[in-house]
């Protein structure tokens, strides 16, 4: 008795192109960046490691802010050409994919919901984001502007003089000043923690039910899925009995 | 002028002031406002020949720190007596005068010398209770603040609590107190010189700017001078390049402490604290708080007393949890906690899966067709 057991098909399954480049490559830049700001953040929060000696002979805070410091630009570039291929790419990286601008996404997404619940016992079936996930990622790509506006905000207020990143200092007071940025940025980390945390369990877990190759797809951009998701998304396997 | 001049140079021979330091001092002050060395000569001059400005002074939700600082009592300085080229025509805690006297002469000033003369207000305005928490002959803070600060030609907020609400404004703000730009939109060239106290240097500084250009300096969003409040505390802070090495001192008095190093992991706010502490120092530059290992408590930021505290840990801890619940921990639990609720689903999902493949056996149907077109999800290539 398999408990996973495997879809069993008669329907062809179609190859689709999902995840273009530009979508693969940030998702994993941000996966990575996001690793490494996270130790360096935390070394910076709580510096748990003393170094013995000279002060002249040591610089292991300095070696944790500039990996830091530039890291974040690779993480800010990123995020901010993934928001902008969400105006130049392919359909399912689109932001209405991600923001449920219509009253049909709405719908689909409390059908996703209730398979989640286990209202349903089969995930309704989509070829991009199911209107959850998409959802969930707007919030995701809200969470990483405002690591990237705190953490410029906190830059900018010590950056040199001649810095063009000085004029982020002027966030401040509308951040509650740079004590309360610096709590946001900590509080927000945890946040994107906890949605990685869900995020890899989801992958896996749709990967199995939808049997599309969900996981796959972030590294090849390929999905393989039933030609009904593609003509009316959202519907697959919404039996009666569920 | 040659009377004032020789004013001066009289008060400065009794004060056993030379000729050299008087010189020596407007140099420092060139220094220490960011203008070029030569500006020192320019501001000897204009502090010899101007005019003495008329001060009042005004008190009202405070504790007369900032009146300490301006009076501090170390060896009479050349800054001292820049200070005492000032009129200081009202000021409740200094004056020989007392009561209606006292008033008067307030009044007086505001009446004769309108767009005349400086205001400098110590502490915070109350507006609660109709204003009822301070009154000063009968009249309520708020309204001597706004008919003097309105009035002058420019107002000085000195002090945290003047300058940004300070602790009579920290929650839950039981007065209802201002600072000064908050009680008094209109006052005109309103300069905040938060700290708590305000360094009298820095005072200082700032009227020697006006003495010397007849306006006053550039200041930060917060309307401060840039020249005291430009950089952070961390950025000219002498014990950076232990913070920078990863030195900490981890409890008071440990080796590291005993060493001098960095105070960041006791909850020094100086990161995120702009002042020239470090350089001006404190009682005639005697020391400053990191300097004798005292953590920064970041004293001169709007609202330091909410949002600072805890004044010995690097971070707020989070509303709900106690005041040494972190940031961190609680992100941590929650992270932990999701975990949790996504390994149930995890399981509940197992169970019922278990549960209907059971009962697809129990039909005895066979569980895959004989010879399906496509299999899995990896199935088809097209
Ligand atoms: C998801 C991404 C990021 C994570 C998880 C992260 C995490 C952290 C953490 C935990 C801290 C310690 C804060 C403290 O206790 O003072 C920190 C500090 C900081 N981060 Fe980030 N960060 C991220 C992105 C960024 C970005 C995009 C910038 C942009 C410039 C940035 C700039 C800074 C700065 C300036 C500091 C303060 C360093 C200091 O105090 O010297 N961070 N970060
Ligand atoms: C810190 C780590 C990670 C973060 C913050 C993150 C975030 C995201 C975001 C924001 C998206 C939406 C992509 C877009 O539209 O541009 C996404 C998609 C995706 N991620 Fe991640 N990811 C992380 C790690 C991972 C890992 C380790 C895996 C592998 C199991 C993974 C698998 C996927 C998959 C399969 C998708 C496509 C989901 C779909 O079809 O809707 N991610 N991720
Ligand atoms: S003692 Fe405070 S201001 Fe000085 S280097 Fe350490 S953290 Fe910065
Ligand atoms: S070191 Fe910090 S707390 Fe101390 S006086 Fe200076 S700004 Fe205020």
């Amino acid at each position: 008795m398999r408990v996973w057991k495997k879809h069993v098909r008669e329907v062809e399954l179609d190859n689709v192109y999902v995840w273009q480049w530009p979508v693969r490559v940030t998702h994993w830049l941000n996966a990575i960046a996001i690793w490494v700001l996270s130790v360096t953040g935390v070394y910076i929060g709580y510096p748990m490691l003393i170094a013995s000696g000279a002060a002249s002979d040591n610089f292991l805070m300095g070696w944790a802010r500039a990996i830091h410091f530039y890291t974040a630009i690779v993480f800010t570039l990123s995020v901010l050409s993934r928001i902008a291929w969400m105006f130049m790419g392919n359909w399912y990286s689109r932001w209405h994919r991600l923001v449920p601008a219509s009253k049909a996404r709405w719908r689909a997404m409390r059908r996703t919901f209730r398979y989640y619940m286990f209202g349903m016992r089969m995930p309704p079936g989509f070829v991009g984001h199911n209107p959850l996930a998409g959802l969930t990622y707007a919030f995701v790509f809200l969470a990483y502007l405002a690591m990237i506006v705190t953490g410029l905000t906190m830059y900018g207020t010590s950056a040199h003089v001649d810095s063009p990143l000085r004029i982020f200092a002027g966030l401040a007071p509308f951040l509650g000043g740079l004590q309360t940025a610096r709590w946001i940025h900590h509080g927000v980390m945890w946040g994107i923690w906890a949605f990685f945390v869900h995020h890899v369990y989801s992958a896996i877990l749709m990967s199995q039910v939808e049997a599309t190759g969900t996981v796959e797809s972030i590294f090849s951009g390929h999905k393989f899925v039933p030609r009904e998701d593609i003509i009316k998304p959202g519907y697959r396997f919404e039996h009666p009995e569920a | 002028m040659e009377e004032r001049q020789s004013w001066l140079n009289e008060e400065l021979e009794r004060r056993g002031v030379t000729r050299r330091e008087f010189a020596g001092f407007c140099g420092v002050m060139a220094t220490v406002l960011a203008l070029p060395k030569a500006a020192g000569a320019r501001i000897a001059e204009a502090i010899q020949t101007r005019e003495k400005p008329t001060l009042v002074w005004l008190e009202f939700q405070d504790c007369a720190g900032n009146t300490e600082s301006f009076l501090r009592s170390g060896r009479p300085t050349v800054a001292d007596i820049v200070l005492d080229t000032l009129s200081v025509d009202y000021h409740e805690t200094i004056m020989a005068a007392a009561g209606h006297q006292a008033e008067e002469a307030l009044a007086g000033v505001v009446r004769d010398k309108p767009g005349g003369y400086i205001a400098v207000v110590e502490g915070s305005i109350p507006t609660g209770a109709n204003g009822a928490y301070c009154t000063i002959g009968g009249r309520s803070a708020l309204d001597i603040a706004r008919e003097v600060c309105e009035g002058a030609a420019a107002t000085i907020a000195i002090g945290t609590c003047a300058a940004f609400g300070g602790l009579p404004a920290a929650a839950p703000n039981p007065t209802g107190a201002l600072s000064v730009a908050d009680a008094v939109p209109r006052a005109k060239n309103l300069i905040n010189l938060p700290a708590c106290p305000a360094n009298a240097e820095n005072l200082v500084g700032v009227i020697v700017y006006y003495l010397t250009f007849n306006r006053f300096p550039p200041t930060d969003r917060y309307r401060r001078p840039l020249f005291a409040y430009g950089k952070s505390i961390h950025d000219n802070c002498e014990r950076r390049a232990h913070y920078d090495a990863g030195q900490y001192v981890e409890a008071w008095g440990d080796e590291g402490h005993r060493t001098g190093y960095c105070l960041y992991k006791m909850g020094c706010k100086g990161p995120v604290t702009f002042q020239n502490c470090p350089n001006v120092g404190w009682n005639s530059g005697t020391n400053w708080p990191i300097g004798c290992g005292h953590p920064c408590i970041g004293c001169a930021e709007p609202d330091f007393w909410d949002t600072m505290t805890p004044f010995y840990s690097h971070m707020a801890g989070f509303p709900g949890f106690g005041v040494h619940s972190s940031i961190d921990r609680v992100g941590l639990w929650a992270t932990a906690g999701v975990a949790a609720a996504f390994a149930t689903h995890g399981f509940v999902q197992l169970g019922k899966r278990y549960m209907h493949a059971r009962a697809e056996n129990n039909d005895s149907e066979p569980e895959e067709p004989a010879a399906p077109a496509t299999s899995s999800g990896k199935g088809a290539d097209e």
